[in-house]
């Protein structure tokens, strides 16, 4: 009695999970072929899947600090490196694990830099043990991350706002009174538990495949403070991982607080991006060997949508 | 009993009392008909029917409150 | 952490099953105990202390009862019959006393809690009329989950102690979890003792036919929540909340929305719960059966949240119609008025307090106090109008079981159904007033199919999910209706169909629900009562 109840079992759970892989192959194929209008914060997740294999050499993760502070068409620009960023609003530290594997499926970076206000973004113990449960299936079963796709059949598809390579153009400013926000103290901000656990595991996914991984802080005097740093300096010394925090440079980097910003200090409008990706430029020359991929036919599409890109931002 | 089948026919003549064993359960005497028969019981049998009386079992068919009836007049 | 939440489903529920499960049958009820209390922490925090207090309570005024009952057998047994009757008296007294008393506490905490906010502001108010001060303040009070329903089942079971229905429970920790149950404190059903207490402490192991029917109810709770009553909670938010810019055909398609929201989300939320009771054997009450088949409005509230209208029914209802001032009136009508007259009064005394106790029962508010008097006019004209409108139907040849009558019945209940739960929903009774009025302002039937309805938040693909969910839920309805519960018994269905059934409904609920990007989780109305 009890082994055919098994059996039932087994064989119930067996056909089910073929359905649901079948239907996760369908959407996952369905969100790759319209990822341009794939809406919300799987719009990401399906962009980069859909970049063609094995092209993007440099990936940025992290929140919305992360897609407003870098920008890979100036990057492009200025010394041919192909970055992707691959930053939501509110990105999850889970999330940001799942969304490496993700990219990791169809590129192979040679560097990761991350963005570490994810780092301190603490939803509660329940909210983060249900991410914690809900990212992998939405990682191993697509059908749950884009089930709602069947809405475009009556809807219509609408490609959501341009961006280039994860990054879009804000160029509104809306200015901070640049107050001093970096004052040296010795305290420290604790880093929550779950994003230590992820961080490990990004960590050595990054070691496994052979990518350097670099810790940004992007300027913003909302988001960060010296107890961040303090806390993230020890983390990373701990860690062997090279860490900027760009709030100490803002000077030498030239962000002026009244130009910068469009919403008060918490993001960078794209002129600030430009100075940091500018900076963060530098720095990945002068410590890695990224490849520059100008004038090569396969990258072709990269000059034109950086012709597109400086056309958007001289209007 | 005679009397009682008189008063439940004059509640709702369509209803078999001889056979139907769930007035209530099925819904056949609503709440209004149910406080209409206590009101015609305690005039015509003479006794008090309480609040811990008014349970499905005891009027879901005429037999069940006949027993009632009986229960509350030996007290 | 809701009954909706996929961390109770597919963590909560599976840990608890376990755990149930390895425990020695003896001591499952204390399993069940435990997770009770981490539920209700879980959502309440230290707001326990109320639940713990009323178990306390409950438990004690159960035992008081008994105490003195046998001490009453004791004394009758030595005494003759004159002395009899006399001891009978004096109990009978000292108990309703204490019954009295266990009543009053659990109705004060409940009144501080839920109406202290409602009596100030209301004084205030006359009080500002003649210019007086008013000393109290009105301040924010927090709620433990399901005070309003567990204080229900507490009274129920120290009246049936009473009564002399049950048998006080000795044990004060079987006695917290029968209030305290996990699935049923949020949201109800509320349980009579005698209904769920015997199967709760027996921990009967699990059984794969419970788990996989327990289940099925679940996932056709969800079904109901997140594809219908999650997609409606946006228009249906906006319109009222914003409602003095629409009339016409857009708030009557609100009342009617607002009210399909709200049966599926109730009811979907009842599926999960009695889904989730019957994974370890347990049968809780239903608490819907069909209202939309209701032909007037007493029988919808005896289709819809069931356990409340019982509740009622059994412990305000006959007790207030057996009661001294209602027999004596009884009474002297009959000698004096008539007997139509007559009972139309009682009926009047008795339904009262009922509806004014509905009304209240769901918050302090104006709004539904009427919501309330609505239902008590509405079902008083039914009683009063009944010897007349049988003569009209006779005079008519009109055979009260003709299809055709009986949709036009229901066609009037729908009426009266959506009519009462725009005034439910409305913030405020005014602004139900204003909305009320205002559909029959400029109204247009073609707002309904030309597009205007698409505009509050709600796309075409959603709309269209919607419409699909009600027409299966109405579906399984109709057919539940005539042959008894479908999805109860589609588990002795044999197996290929049966599988099929149960892929499909995983499926539609995986794919169509409303949750992940672009939805907000919906938090449950009725757990806010």
């Amino acid at each position: 009695m009890k082994m055919k109840i098994l059996r039932r079992c087994t064989a119930f759970f067996l056909i089910l999970g073929v359905l649901l892989w079948a239907c996760s192959v369908w959407t996952d194929r369905l969100a790759e072929d319209m990822a341009d209008s794939v809406p919300g914060r799987n719009h990401t997740v399906a962009k980069i899947s859909a970049e063609p294999e094995n092209t993007v050499d440099l990936l940025i993760l992290g929140d919305s600090e992360s897609h407003t502070s870098m920008s890979p068409m100036e990057l492009w620009g200025e010394s041919g490196v192909s970055a992707y960023v691959c930053g939501q609003s509110g990105q999850r530290i889970q999330e940001t694990y799942y969304m490496l594997k993700k990219a990791l499926q169809t590129q192979s970076p040679k560097a990761v830099i991350l963005e570490t206000n994810v780092m301190f973004r603490d939803p509660g113990f329940f909210r983060n043990l249900q991410t914690c449960f809900a990212e992998p299936l939405r990682y191993y079963m697509p059908v749950f991350r884009y089930h709602s796709l069947w809405k475009m059949i009556f809807d219509g598809q609408k490609n959501t706002e341009d961006d280039y390579k994860g990054f879009m153009i804000r160029n509104a400013v809306d200015p901070c009174d640049g107050e001093e926000y970096m004052k040296e103290t010795t305290e420290r901000q604790e880093i929550p538990e779950f994003a230590r656990i992820y961080m490990e595991k990004i960590t050595e996914l990054c070691r496994k495949n052979d990518i350097s991984l670099v810790l940004m802080s992007a300027p913003s005097p909302k988001n960060y403070n010296y107890r961040k740093h303090n806390a993230l300096q020890e983390y990373a010394d701990a860690q062997g991982l090279p860490y900027i925090d760009l709030n100490l440079k803002t000077k030498e980097i030239g962000i002026d607080w009244k130009q910068d910003s469009y919403d008060k200090g918490d993001h960078l409008n794209v002129y600030g991006a430009q100075k940091v990706t500018a900076y963060m430029g530098k720095y990945l020359k002068e410590n890695y060997d990224l490849p520059d991929h100008r004038g090569d036919p396969k990258y072709a599409d990269w000059d034109q949508m950086e012709k597109k890109y400086r056309e958007k931002l001289n209007l | 009993m005679e009397e009682l089948m008189e008063i439940l026919r004059e509640i709702d003549d369509s209803i078999d009392y001889e056979k139907e064993t769930a007035l209530i359960d099925s819904q056949l005497l609503d709440s209004f008909g149910v406080i209409t028969l206590v009101a015609e019981l305690e005039e015509n049998f003479d006794i008090t029917i309480e609040a811990a009386e008014m349970v499905p079992e005891n009027f879901n068919s005429a037999e069940a409150i006949w027993k009632m009836i009986q229960r509350l007049q030996e007290n | 952490m809701a009954y909706n939440a996929s961390l109770y489903i597919f963590i909560f529920l599976p840990i608890c099953l376990a755990v149930y499960q390895m425990t020695p049958e003896k001591h499952r009820w204390k399993v069940l105990l435990g997770f009770s209390w981490l539920f209700f922490y879980m959502i309440s925090g230290k707001l326990i202390v109320y639940l713990l207090g009323t178990t306390l309570l409950t438990h004690y005024i159960g035992i008081w009862l008994t105490w003195l009952k046998t001490r009453e057998q004791m004394e009758i047994g030595n005494a003759d019959r004159m002395q009899k009757k006399e001891i009978k008296k004096k109990y009978q007294k000292k108990r309703r006393a204490v019954l009295f008393l266990g009543v009053l506490i659990l109705l004060s905490v409940l009144a501080c809690l839920k109406y202290y906010n409602f009596f100030v502001h209301n004084t205030e108010m006359i009080l500002d009329r003649f210019s007086l001060a008013f000393p109290l303040e009105t301040r924010q009070v927090m709620m433990p989950i399901g005070i309003s329903f567990y204080t229900l089942q507490a009274i129920a079971y120290m009246a049936d102690v009473y009564w002399g229905k049950i048998q006080a429970e000795e044990n004060p920790g079987r006695m917290a979890l029968f209030l305290g149950f996990f699935p049923q404190i949020m949201e109800g059903p509320i349980c009579r003792y005698s209904d769920t207490a015997e199967s709760l402490y027996q921990g009967k192991s699990l059984r794969y036919e419970n788990i996989s029917d327990g289940y099925v109810r679940i996932f056709w709770g969800l079904f109901k929540k997140k594809i219908v009553a999650d997609r409606l909670a946006a228009p249906v938010g906006v319109i009222f909340g914003h409602y003095t810019q629409y009339h016409g055909a857009v708030v009557a398609a609100a009342a009617v929305a607002y009210t399909v929201q709200l049966y599926m989300e109730f009811s979907g939320c009842m599926d999960i719960v009695i889904g989730s009771g019957k994974l370890f054997g347990i049968s809780l009450p239903e608490n819907f059966r069909q209202p939309f088949c209701a032909r007037n409005a007493s029988e919808f509230w005896r289709r819809w949240h069931i356990t409340l209208g019982t509740w009622f029914k059994t412990y305000i209802f006959y007790p207030v119609s057996v009661s001294g001032p209602v027999k004596r009136w009884n009474q002297y009508g009959r000698k004096h008025a008539g007997k139509y007259v007559t009972n139309l009064v009682t009926s009047a005394l008795a339904l009262f307090p009922v509806w004014l106790c509905n009304g209240l029962w769901h918050g302090a508010k104006w709004s539904y106090i009427f919501y309330g008097m609505y239902y008590f006019t509405l079902i008083l004209l039914g009683t009063a109008v009944k010897p007349v409108r049988e003569r009209i139907l006779q005079a008519c040849h009109i055979r009260e079981d003709a299809p055709y009558w009986r949709v036009l019945q229901i066609g009037k209940t729908w009426v009266i159904i959506f009519t009462g739960e725009l005034f439910f929903r409305a913030d405020g009774f005014r602004a139900g007033l204003h909305m009320f009025r205002s559909i029959f302002r400029g109204f247009d039937i073609r707002q309904f199919w030309d597009g205007t309805l698409l505009g509050f938040g709600m796309g075409r693909a959603d709309l269209i999910a919607v419409a699909a969910g009600c027409i299966v839920v109405a579906v399984v309805g109709s057919v539940s209706e005539r042959k008894g519960n479908v999805i109860g018994r589609l588990g002795k269905v044999r197996t290929p169909l049966r599988w099929c059934a149960y892929y499909a409904l995983i499926l539609a609920v995986f794919l169509f629900a409303a949750y992940g990007d672009g939805y907000q989780a919906v938090d449950l109305i009725y757990a806010g009562f």
